[in-house]
């Protein structure tokens, strides 16, 4: 199966054509912005995010966003990955909340920000508790699918070899469930950063969501498209590597 | 089966036809019976804290409250241009998405290294961080109903892709051959073979990919718009009117239970055709 092969064949040559992807669309964007003046000039943009990335107030924007979606991916890791290994090891508890969670998944998060603000207040609570409910649900759900699909004989390999409740954890379900485990965190880490800025779009007192907004209403249209491609970037790169990751432990 | 595509999101959703079959009779009614009585629960949880004065009827107002002014609402001639204006840009961001994804999925599988080269793109904007370009799409396209069907849109064909290619390239060959040896036109061998066989595949980008289209089209006219459900949930938070704004959240858990329903019995209808 192609998947399972860490490196397909003519690697290098998918890397090139990934690169001249990228290339492509910057050339794209080069002559869309001599098209249409609101399309800031890709090096406008480069010399507006090098100028942002020298201000002092910028970088503690960065560092509150960045810090906020730390904070609620590793919570949601966590919470998701508690609830989906009681959900996958249960069925009892798969037949009583499985249709509440679909639905829940399914519901746009983002409406529950102003609930959460009296409550979480403006500050980081309530943006870390916002990336926690965006990034949780995928880790649940492949949490819960990996433990459900482990092969029976793993459990009994782990019976007979009289291992504890621990050792079967670390030693039998963990490497068992890595592959789900790692596809839920990919997704966490960037839907996570993503429920944190849409946060900060809608109030906050700080953070780079703000920036983009704020530019966004200044017209400096140069500032928002490099702060937005530096978020989109720090997603990007985060993602892409976890997902070197997952394809070579599978 | 070994493969796992590297977007299995919904992870119920992945392999629905060899999974529904174990379950044991009846657990669908209690499944049902338990959502009933937990959501009853958290319904009195929230009428006995509200009425008790746990919290401040802005925070959560009594569901006593909220459900006549949800009738009130839908009954209002009001209602309908937003929920019109979300219904229209989630229809049509559906319809093009998944068209999208299934042709783009197609043409990858024929054609393996165009698919490698933009993998990396796909899975890594995995539709929800594709909503941080909404403020770019709005200076582009401006504050309209389309720059949310542009975003909406590619939110769909991600997964749709994604999923529709992985589900080809786990056919097994012998179908393939199956399908040349009794000179099959590429047409049928598309449609008649390779697609009913990738068909639980397809359907699970399916489910992901309108559930992003929800979401996403929500959390865009959320941020800004100038109608349609997210906005009106975001002006009755912005006028204080607390009891307002639960009921519109209430409509789009409705909206989305029902999407749930509706694509869970297309789903089970549509695959037991394949397997009849």
């Amino acid at each position: 199966m192609s998947l399972t092969v860490a490196r397909p064949p003519g690697g290098s040559r998918v890397l090139l054509g990934s690169v001249a992807v990228a290339v492509a669309a910057v050339v794209v964007w080069e002559v869309a912005s001599h098209l249409s003046f609101v399309i800031p000039r890709p090096l406008a943009t480069a010399g507006a995010l090098v100028r942002d990335l020298g201000d002092p107030r910028f970088l503690a924007g960065l560092r509150e966003t960045l810090l906020a979606a730390l904070a609620a991916f590793a919570l949601a890791t966590l919470v998701g990955g508690l609830i989906g290994l009681g959900l996958g090891l249960s069925r009892w508890a798969r037949v009583v909340f499985a249709p509440i969670i679909t639905v829940l998944n399914g519901v746009p998060k983002i409406v529950l920000y102003p609930v959460l603000l009296p409550v979480f207040h403006l500050g980081y609570g309530s943006k870390i508790v916002m990336g926690l409910l965006f990034g949780l649900f995928p880790v649940l759900i492949n949490v819960a699918t990996g433990v459900r699909e482990i092969p029976d004989v793993y459990w009994r390999l782990a019976r007979s070899v009289r291992a504890n409740r621990w050792q079967t954890l670390t030693h039998i379900l963990l490497p068992a469930i890595r592959g789900p485990l790692l596809t839920g965190v990919r997704l966490a880490v960037s839907l996570s950063l993503v429920g944190v800025v849409l946060s900060e779009f809608f109030a906050t007192k700080q953070g780079l969501g703000r920036v983009v907004l704020q530019s966004y209403s200044g017209g400096d249209y140069a500032d928002m498209m490099s702060t937005i491609l530096l978020l989109i970037a720090i997603s990007f790169v985060l993602s892409l590597l976890l997902w070197r990751l997952e394809r070579r432990v599978r | 089966m070994s493969v796992r595509a590297p977007e299995a999101v919904a992870g119920t959703a992945r392999r629905p036809a060899v999974r529904r079959r174990r379950r044991r009779p009846g657990s669908g009614l209690v499944s049902a019976l338990a959502t009933v009585v937990l959501v009853v629960l958290a319904g009195a949880v929230a009428e006995v804290g509200a009425r008790a004065g746990w919290w401040t009827p802005d925070v959560l107002p009594a569901p006593s409250d909220i459900l006549p002014a949800t009738a009130q609402i839908v009954a209002a001639p009001e209602f309908w241009p937003d929920a019109l204006r979300t219904g229209t840009e989630l229809l049509l961001s559906c319809v093009f998405g998944v068209l999208a994804g299934l042709l783009l999925g197609v043409a990858f599988w024929k054609a393996p290294g165009v698919g490698r080269v933009f993998e990396p793109y796909l899975v890594s904007f995995y539709a929800v961080p594709l909503v941080l370009f909404y403020p770019i799409a709005i200076v582009l396209i401006g504050i309209n109903q389309w720059s949310v069907i542009v975003l909406a849109s590619i939110m769909t064909a991600i997964p749709m892709t994604l999923n529709t290619w992985t589900g080809l390239r786990a056919i097994p060959p012998v179908y393939l051959k199956l399908a040349a040896s009794i000179r099959c036109s590429r047409s049928q061998t598309l449609f008649r073979v390779a697609l009913p066989a990738a068909a639980p595949y397809v359907f699970a980008g399916l489910r992901l990919g309108v559930v992003y289209a929800l979401i996403g089209t929500v959390a865009m006219e959320f941020t800004t718009a100038q109608a349609g459900l997210g906005y009106q949930i975001r002006y009755l938070y912005e006028s204080f009117d607390a009891v307002g704004m639960y009921a519109y959240i209430l409509v789009i858990v409705a909206v989305s239970v029902l999407l749930t329903a509706v694509l869970e019995i297309a789903e089970r209808l549509l695959l037991r055709r394949r397997d009849a």
